[in-house]
């Protein structure tokens, strides 16, 4: 793996992989839906649509015909702190997927037209995802504007519609303007070809870009919270109750970061998990609980968060004190030796999983190129891909109990229930 | 570092392609162990993990007239308990050698599929082998895993996705078993647990397994633990089934499933369809790409990019063992349901009526080519193209020769298989949505039987 910076700001990383004729390619750009403009909630997904309408020399449906008719597969994807870009193409495609993200980077062509249609299809995204599924949203939109104060963490990152029905082609090209410059990005390229003709193609493509000046980064720490935050919103469809608990985290890479992720996969990870072998096969208070931390792909207030779906015949207070139980255990007796041995070799197994696929199994390498990306842009050093693991296996059964008695307290997180509007009889039968 | 670069060389049109790649096949192995069990073994050393499955070729249609879901529910319990290790060991054993464990029945298969570490490879094996000779299924476990089942039940019938594709797979295929999806609670609450055991006997059995594994291993020491985990099981294959054809039918029809208070309808539209021993499979498989089975296709640049009718339209042809069906998707709001409806009609119809162009011909080909390449530049994804050709006992060298033969279609075979197999005449039209907002709209393409979500006629 080699990585150079552009000119113009550009980071460029490349990891040759000769395994496969394939190449996996991502653009990140520093932007997530953290820092889009307050009354524009939405925004940065909405404008990731905006990125497939056209550019200076690929107009609209160019980008993925010219992909698909190579193929190649690509997507996009919106998250807290980046934005993403990517494709997968057998080998031979890889030049012509650079001239494509060049063009997008250096000139986005859209009009209207464009938003007005692809408002309509972020909609219909919105509602196929939350309004018109079951549990849809949640924990992701649900639990935010609960845990947090500041609005960049708090607020709805799907957006509210009449917010998304307020943007304009201005603010289109004012997005783009201030956040989509190489120097506020960085390029990825992983699979069958030679470093230093891949360097030379991305310099080729993308070194003439020209960069902007970035705005300050704004402020997205959260204020010390003093006492548990509670929240509560109806489910419109499921018949169970269901309940998350988010703690927030300690900051990114410190050592009790590294302790609460272990931490995170002794309460969860599946069956082996505390918390489903407590709530779900022991007490059979819960039909589901499980749960997960956002780690190395987040640069800002993040929160471990355990989703149970309960019995309606119990209470969310019972459900919740069941929780409890298993949390104040681990601080109070700490973990065993053997079971946090275990702990760290799962941990290591699904590092190397999502290394290797990581979007089911058809973008080969995605989570090797969603991690370079990650690594480059917070921490500047795309290197630390090899030497992530380390920390988390380096932590001790003291820094664990150290971890979940400062950070798993009730000061230290947001309980939020979805209920159901009432115990409602749900349809028995099935299709005859 | 350095990059030498010609300057002033950035060009205003999409860079040529160089010629493709073949692709790089793992070394691989297939036998047959003496109890009859096949064993299909491929290298792909790329991380050090490994990912096996071993199928039971018996699933949820080998029960669905006595028990439906049964197969189901025995593989769920298979994972609580064996003779020797109670469900928690189980659970402990997995997270110990870093692996994960799903155990799950479709149709026409049973599964193990366990992946992990490859410093654990002789555990991962025989934890696969006792699972899948020496399950005990507790009661308490069972019984567990029964209500959870019903619990989940529930939350389906509020699912539309789920609600329109039972619908859907009922009217299709009728008497045959493929027509149930998922079981009633009431069926649920019937299974026994010498039930589950029965169908274990009779099918968990090594004439009718197959373990595939693919990962980072020598192949002659995976063959040799395969041996020592399945070599001495012994039994007979369950005998074959004689399943009901599925109905003929001619003519539109609509079948409703309200959800009232729904701000989106699930459309869902299609016809039976055929299995990939059909002649017309990848001439279908082409037609469907340039239909609606790609971002870049017909139907997603109709209502999706033009009109914004919808997210995430699709079309597949699926294929069972038995049977196979056309479906096209697409989740809308409520206004445009006949607008959508008109456009896939419409876009069926114009893939039977006239040839693709060449450019769409040209691109379809590479497309199923080049996402081919992909699919098995993977551990998981080679399992699971290897898991279609040993399953539905296809060619030694269907994947090798898969992209050679899509390179040989033409235009010619994509119109022949869209009038054989997009039956826009006869299209099964189902939609789940509310009642008071869509039927008017739905009843323009056919006559409306309408269901409420539990499945009873309304």
């Amino acid at each position: 793996m080699e990585h150079t910076t552009l000119e113009n700001g550009l980071r460029v990383v490349a990891a040759p992989d000769r395994s496969a004729p394939v190449a996996t390619v991502g653009v990140y750009y520093q932007i997530g839906f953290r820092l889009e403009p307050r009354g524009r909630s939405g925004f940065a997904h909405l404008f990731e649509h905006m990125m497939f309408q056209g550019s200076e020399n690929a107009g609209k449906m160019e980008h993925i015909r010219l992909i698909n008719s190579s193929g190649g597969l690509l997507n996009g994807t919106t998250h807290y702190d980046v934005t993403n870009y990517f494709e997968a193409v057998p080998s031979n495609a890889l030049d012509r997927v650079l001239w494509l993200e060049a063009d997008r980077m250096r000139a986005l062509k859209v009009d209207d037209e464009n938003l007005r249609n692809q408002r309509d299809v972020v909609k219909e995204e919105v509602r196929v995802n939350v309004m018109n599924q079951p549990y849809g949203g949640f924990p992701w939109l649900d639990l935010p504007p609960v845990a947090f104060r500041n609005w960049p963490n708090a607020h709805n990152f799907y957006g509210d519609f009449a917010d998304l029905d307020a943007a304009t082609l201005a603010d289109v090209r004012n997005f783009f303007h201030t956040y989509y410059s190489p120097n506020n990005a960085v390029l990825v390229m992983i699979g069958d070809f030679d470093a230093k003709e891949a360097f030379a193609s991305a310099k080729r493509y993308f070194d003439d870009i020209p960069a902007h000046p970035l705005p300050p980064r704004t402020d997205v720490s959260e204020p010390s919270q003093t006492e548990e935050r509670r929240g509560e919103v109806e489910e419109k469809l499921g018949p169970l109750p269901a309940i998350a608990i988010g703690y927030t985290m300690p900051p990114r890479g410190s050592r009790e970061w590294h302790a609460a992720a272990i931490l995170d996969r002794v309460l969860h990870g599946g069956r082996a998990g505390r918390v489903y072998h407590r709530l779900v096969l022991e007490k059979q208070i819960a039909v589901d609980a499980d749960g997960g931390a956002d780690l190395l792909d987040t640069n800002g207030p993040t929160q471990m968060v355990t989703r149970i779906f309960h019995r309606p015949e119990y209470t969310s207070e019972a459900t919740v004190a069941a929780f409890d139980e298993v949390v104040s255990e681990v601080q109070r007796e700490g973990i065993p030796a053997d079971e946090l041995d275990a702990v760290k070799v799962k941990f290591r197994a699904d590092y190397y999983s999502m290394l290797e696929g990581g979007m089911g199994s058809y973008m080969p390498r995605f989570g090797l190129m969603h991690y370079l990306a990650c690594f480059t842009l917070f921490d500047g050093d795309p290197g630390r891909v090899n030497t992530a693991l380390a920390g988390f296996l380096a932590v001790t059964p003291e820094e664990a109990q150290a971890a979940a008695r400062k950070y798993l307290l009730p000061q230290n997180r947001a309980v939020l229930l979805r209920r159901p509007p009432k115990a409602a009889a749900s349809p028995k039968g099935g299709a005859q | 570092m350095s990059v030498p670069v010609a300057a002033n060389a950035r060009p205003s049109t999409a860079p040529a392609l160089g010629p493709e790649s073949a692709v790089a096949w793992p070394k691989r192995s297939v036998r047959t162990l003496a109890n009859g069990m096949q064993v299909v073994l491929a290298e792909a050393r790329t991380f050090p993990r490994i990912s096996a499955q071993l199928f039971l070729r018996s699933g949820n249609a080998a029960v669905a007239r006595t028990s439906p879901g049964l197969a189901g529910m025995a593989a769920s319990v298979v994972r609580t308990g064996t003779k020797s290790r109670a469900s928690r060991r189980i659970e402990e054993d997995l997270r110990r050698m870093g692996a994960d464990l799903g155990t799950h029945a479709g149709a026409d298969s049973s599964a193990i599929a366990i992946s992990g570490l490859a410093e654990f490879s002789g555990g991962l094996v025989e934890l696969a082998g006792d699972l899948a000779r020496n399950a005990s299924f507790p009661e308490a476990e069972f019984e567990r895993e029964r209500r959870q089942r019903i619990e989940e039940l529930r939350v389906e019938r509020t699912t539309p996705g789920f609600l329109a594709n039972e619908r859907f797979r009922r009217v299709i295929f009728g008497e045959h078993p493929y027509a149930v999806t998922a079981p009633t609670e009431d069926q649920v609450g019937a299974y026994r647990r010498d039930g589950l055991e029965e169908f274990y006997r009779r099918h968990y059995s090594p004439a009718n397994a197959l373990l595939i594994a693919v990962g980072d291993f020598s192949s002659d020491e995976m063959a040799g633990q395969i041996e020592k985990a399945f070599g001495d099981w012994k039994g007979p294959g369950p005998e074959a089934q004689a399943m009901a054809d599925p109905p003929r039918y001619s003519g539109r029809r609509v079948y409703l499933v309200d959800l009232p208070g729904t701000v989106q309808t699930q459309v869902l539209v299609g016809n039976l369809g055929i299995t990939r021993s059909n002649p017309d499979w990848h001439s279908t498989v082409l037609a469907n790409s340039i239909f609606g089975g790609a971002f870049h296709s017909r139907l997603i640049i109709n209502i999706r990019e033009q009109k914004g009718y919808t997210y995430s339209p699709r079309s597949a042809a699926t294929a069972l063992r038995q049977q196979g069906y056309f479906s096209v998707h697409a989740a809308v709001r409520n206004e445009v349901v006949a607008a959508t409806l008109t456009e896939i009609f419409y876009e069926m119809d114009r893939m039977r009526a006239l040839p693709v162009t060449p450019e769409e011909l040209e691109s379809a080909r590479n497309y199923l080519s080049g996402v081919f390449s992909l699919g098995v530049a993977t551990q998981e994804g080679l399992l699971g193209q290897l898991s279609t050709v040993y399953l539905e006992r296809l060619a030694e060298d269907y994947l090798e020769g898969y992209r050679e033969r899509i390179r040989a279609l033409t235009a010619e075979d994509a119109l022949e298989a869209a009038r054989r197999h997009f039956d826009s005449a006869n299209a099964r039209i189902v939609i789940v949505g509310d009642r008071a907002q869509i039927e008017a709209q739905a009843a323009l393409f056919g006559q409306v039987t309408a269901f409420d979500a539990s499945g009873k006629q309304i």
